[in-house]
């Protein structure tokens, strides 16, 4: 089994243990606080901070770097846009038309460090909640939404089965590779659009797979009287304590910190 | 052709929390030409022991030999085609607008000629009793016929061994027995045969020889009467009538095949009048 971005790691730990909604909300404040922390040793406290909750969470610091992977290619494409792009301040490095600038620089970095930390923070909230327990959070968190007719419900469920799925099409996108390879499909040579060409075999039938999981889904959910969010009642009850209601402060301390250094 | 697994270990997700050994030591051989059933409980490591067959899967440590020679050696592409490996439920990897299109993909894929390709499609497609369906589009095809079009799709890579992960798995009993028709068929024309199931009858029914996988381990392989009267808790209800009656009505001898045990029964009610 595999560990991928948005996957629940069920273990045993304090984080795993409190209110969904305290952490969906250290999370939001998290990340809309990291827009604020414009220095390395405001970098440094989030980032500590973070490093510090994934021991907590029990979560295996490879397995956690490793969900940061794809996501450090698209930070570092928004650096380098960053560096080559950015006009501010003393110019560093000229080349041609290129020009490195010492804002830009910065900036780069700064983008690229921010963009680690909240998919971080995102992963982290998804590693150690599980997907009922997140979706009866934010369907929690969105019911004030209901007297204006918003479905907070099924907005919760659509997302609680689309972040559930990922895996099972990961799996299955596996799967249907290894069937195909089985068959002599070769997906590493060629270039870029022999390999598109080479990928068909392996997206129609994952593409009529999810239709079709879709479908029984549907089907399996109604046949055990799911029917929307009305008069359902929940197995297990949310209960906002104190040990929540810390864990909230203490991230909000931590960014007043990472903002005041 | 002569496959050997070597002491096969494959370990799952090795080194995180999740690790799983899926098999521990498992040592086999496929002989050419012959049917070897694979059976074993879930999670027993069936399939992940069938995907070490084409390398698919290599193996965590252990080798696996083709003719003696090893297979980490051999092109990949060369093993596949000589290794045949139909996964379970191999319908869900149909991909092309037509039947024929769809069981072309491999010999396409091993660059043959047209004419070549075409012979192979038909040839497949004919041994599974599906030339007729050659022009239709798969989703149209009931689920027998899909599963069959599946499988031709493999076979049209005219492979020396071929390998069917749970073949006849939610099929009715028609399609089940046009199935190990074309096994018993590919072995007359001297292809090996690994069929994985969970249906210890039609293991019965077609294997010259039989593998009990247990835990990632080979529990027993052999001559399937040897194996499963040693082990009647994984027989077939046939044997497992013959074992239980064994003891009052000696002589049945040890028959393993739905027919002969019938046979056996009734020659002993004729005897007793």
């Amino acid at each position: 089994m595999s560990h991928s971005l948005g996957q629940f790691y069920p273990v045993e730990s304090p984080l795993h243990a409190l209110d969904p909604r305290a952490k969906i909300l250290a999370t939001a404040l998290l990340v809309l606080g990291l827009f604020l922390v414009d220095s390395v040793p405001g970098l440094v406290v989030v980032a500590a901070a973070l490093a510090t909750l994934v021991a907590v969470g029990r979560v295996p610091l490879r397995t956690f770097l490793r969900l940061l992977r794809p996501v450090a290619f698209l930070a570092a494409l928004t650096a380098l846009f960053q560096v080559l792009f950015s006009r501010e301040g003393a110019v560093l490095v000229e080349w041609g038309v290129l020009q490195v600038h010492e804002g830009g620089l910065w900036l780069g970095f700064l983008l690229a460090v921010r963009i680690l930390l909240l998919v971080s923070a995102a992963g982290l909230l998804t590693a150690t909640t599980a997907p009922v327990a997140l979706a009866d959070g934010i369907e929690d968190l969105l019911s004030p939404l209901k007297k204006v007719q918003f479905p907070a419900h099924e907005v919760a469920m659509m997302m609680t089965i689309a972040l559930r799925f990922i895996p099972t099409l990961q799996e299955e996108g596996r799967k249907i590779m290894r069937a195909q390879t089985a068959r002599g499909a070769d997906f590493d040579d060629g270039g870029l659009l022999r390999r598109g060409r080479a990928m068909i075999p392996v997206l129609v039938p994952l593409t009529v797979g999810a239709f079709r999981r879709a479908d029984e889904l549907a089907e399996a959910m109604e046949s055990r009287g799911y029917r929307g969010g009305e008069g359902r009642t929940r197995y297990r009850e949310l209960r906002f304590g104190f040990r929540d209601a810390l864990a909230l402060v203490l991230v909000a301390l931590v960014l007043v910190a990472g903002v005041l250094v | 052709m002569r496959l050997e697994l070597r002491d096969v270990w494959h370990v799952y997700a090795p080194g995180n929390g999740f690790e799983l050994p899926a098999l521990r030591g498992v040592s086999l051989t496929v002989e050419d030409g012959e049917v070897l059933g694979v059976v074993g409980g879930t999670g027993s490591g069936k399939s992940t022991l069938v995907q070490h067959m084409n390398l698919l899967l290599a193996p965590t440590s252990g080798a696996v030999f083709v003719d003696g020679v090893d297979a980490g050696t051999l092109r990949k592409s060369e093993l596949r085609r000589r290794v045949g490996l139909v996964f379970q439920f191999p319908e869900q990897g149909l991909f092309a607008p037509t039947v024929e299109e769809d069981v072309s993909y491999a010999p396409r894929q091993l660059g043959l000629a047209g004419d070549e390709v075409r012979g192979r499609v038909r040839g497949a497609l004919e041994s599974l009793d599906a030339a007729h369906l050659a022009r239709r589009a798969p989703y149209t095809l009931s689920g027998g016929e899909k599963r069959r079009v599946a499988i031709a799709g493999v076979l049209a890579m005219s492979p020396e061994v071929l390998v069917l992960d749970e073949p006849t798995a939610g099929l009715d009993p028609v399609s089940r027995e046009r199935l190990l028709e074309l096994v018993t068929g590919l072995r007359s024309a001297g292809t090996s045969v690994v069929l994985v199931s969970h249906d210890l009858d039609e293991v019965a029914e077609v294997a010259d020889r039989v593998c009990v996988l247990e835990e990632g381990r080979v529990r027993s392989i052999g001559d399937p009467a040897e194996v499963f009267y040693a082990d009647p808790e994984v027989a077939p209800a046939t044997v497992r009538v013959v074992a239980a009656l064994g003891n009052i009505c000696p002589g049945l001898g040890r028959p393993v095949r739905f027919g002969t045990t019938l046979q056996a029964l009734r020659g002993l009610l004729e005897a007793r009048g």
